[in-house]
């Protein structure tokens, strides 16, 4: 948590150096794989074609899960990007981390609060909007704030608060927790020679392992998250 | 705080303060990478499965048609079959009759022939009977003048003489008829 940053101010807003390279070599990387998946596509699919479908079809999947009918094919996008920026976010830390000057420029980015809270708020931000566009503002504000009953509503006004911060920082602590203990097994690893050397590897493995996972479920849980708060949005309860 | 050497304005701190700037350009990054997705990747990929449900559907479609069309064809053959088949019993049948009444005609006609060949046959053997019978009777006649006129020496009336043989004669055709 004390690991030195580079900051600069800009218009009166700090900027994380680090934490900006890391975003966009997440970004980069999703828009690469997506792209080099994307050429020369098939009516019948081949090799990395049936790949990316794949991915489209869970993310697809995801969707429909949540949201029923023809307003579901047009989140498709939405959270096939959200999908595959996260899991590559969340891999990326464990594949390498790049360290100048003490100050890491290149981890998980989501192993960030202000990155995880990002997405978390443009994810919560998308179903408001599409609240108020589909239901109207008094549909949207008696829907989301007075249900069941008008004196829920400060509870309602709180749990909208909730949604966001658990959304955000469920994503953030998995990331950073894995990458954090990977880190103190790497430190164990060097503190003794080779009689730490070696079983911190087989450690290292295993934590490697269950954190691919743990950042594999929690791409899986964000869409899905994402996705039941927009339906939510979107159909008012009676 | 440390001063950088490359960035001037970049101030190293352990962890302080939290750096809002960030949720921008978060966002942004985020934006712009579902906008470069979307153009170069979602598009054309969404198409090229909306082409492939639509395929998919046209084979189903073409494969169902072909099935009723191969149907009907076995169908029309199977029934054109079994109407030949008919036809060519229908035939047999007609040529089997018509060889059978053409037959009787044949037999008929033969018979009839036949009947009036021994008829005609029949009455050729009587009536050359009849000349051989008439051509001895004459020939008898003469030879029993010429017999009696040699050996009686006497002068005999040719008729008196054939008078006696027909009636001898005609007690032989008598003879003969019983």
């Amino acid at each position: 948590m004390n690991d030195p940053i580079s900051t600069f101010k800009l218009f009166g807003l700090t900027f994380n150096i680090g934490n900006m390279v890391a975003v966009t070599v997440a970004a980069v990387f999703t828009f690469l794989l997506v792209f080099i998946c994307s050429r020369k596509l098939q009516v019948i699919p081949s090799g990395k074609q049936n790949f990316l479908e794949m991915i489209v079809d869970f993310t697809n999947g995801i969707v429909k899960g949540s949201i029923s009918g023809s307003e579901a094919s047009s989140f498709g996008l939405y959270a096939f990007v959200l999908f595959l920026f996260i899991f590559i976010s969340n891999q990326m830390g464990l594949l390498f981390q790049i360290d100048y000057n003490g100050v890491t420029y290149v981890k998980s980015p989501t192993a960030d609060p202000i990155v995880a809270l990002t997405l978390a708020a443009l994810s919560l931000s998308l179903a408001h909007f599409l609240g108020v566009s589909k239901l109207g503002f008094k549909g949207y504000f008696v829907g989301s704030y007075f249900k069941p009953f008008k004196l829920l509503f400060p509870l309602n006004v709180f749990e909208e608060l909730a949604n966001f911060l658990t959304l955000g920082l469920r994503l953030y602590g998995n990331i950073f927790a894995g990458e954090l203990l990977l880190g103190m097994v790497t430190k164990l690893a060097f503190s003794m020679g080779a009689l730490s050397f070696i079983p911190s590897i087989f450690i290292a493995m295993i934590w490697d392992a269950f954190s691919i996972f743990i950042g594999s479920v929690q791409a899986f849980v964000f869409v899905t998250l994402t996705f039941v708060y927009i339906s939510q949005k979107l159909q008012p309860e009676e | 705080m440390l001063s950088h050497s490359l960035l001037p304005t970049v101030a190293v701190t352990d962890g302080g303060g939290l750096y809002y700037g960030n949720m921008i350009f978060t966002a942004f990054v985020f934006i712009v990478l579902m906008l470069l997705i979307m153009k170069f990747a979602w598009k054309p990929l969404s198409e090229m499965m909306e082409k492939r449900a639509n395929k998919i559907a046209d084979d189903i479609n073409s494969a169902e048609k072909s099935r009723k069309d191969a149907e009907d064809l076995a169908k029309q053959r199977e029934d054109a079959l079994a109407k030949s088949r008919e036809d060519a019993t229908g035939i047999i049948n007609n040529a089997k009759q018509s060889a059978q009444v053409q037959s009787d005609q044949i037999i008929t006609t033969a018979r009839n022939d036949a009947q009036s060949i021994k008829t005609s046959a029949q009455k050729d053997i009587e009536q050359e009977r009849k000349d051989a019978l008439a051509n001895t009777k004459n020939d008898v006649a003469n030879l029993s003048i010429e017999i009696a006129s040699k050996i009686i020496q006497k002068e005999l009336k040719a008729d008196d003489q054939k008078a006696l043989i027909d009636s001898y004669i005609e007690g032989l055709g008598k003879q003969d008829a019983r």
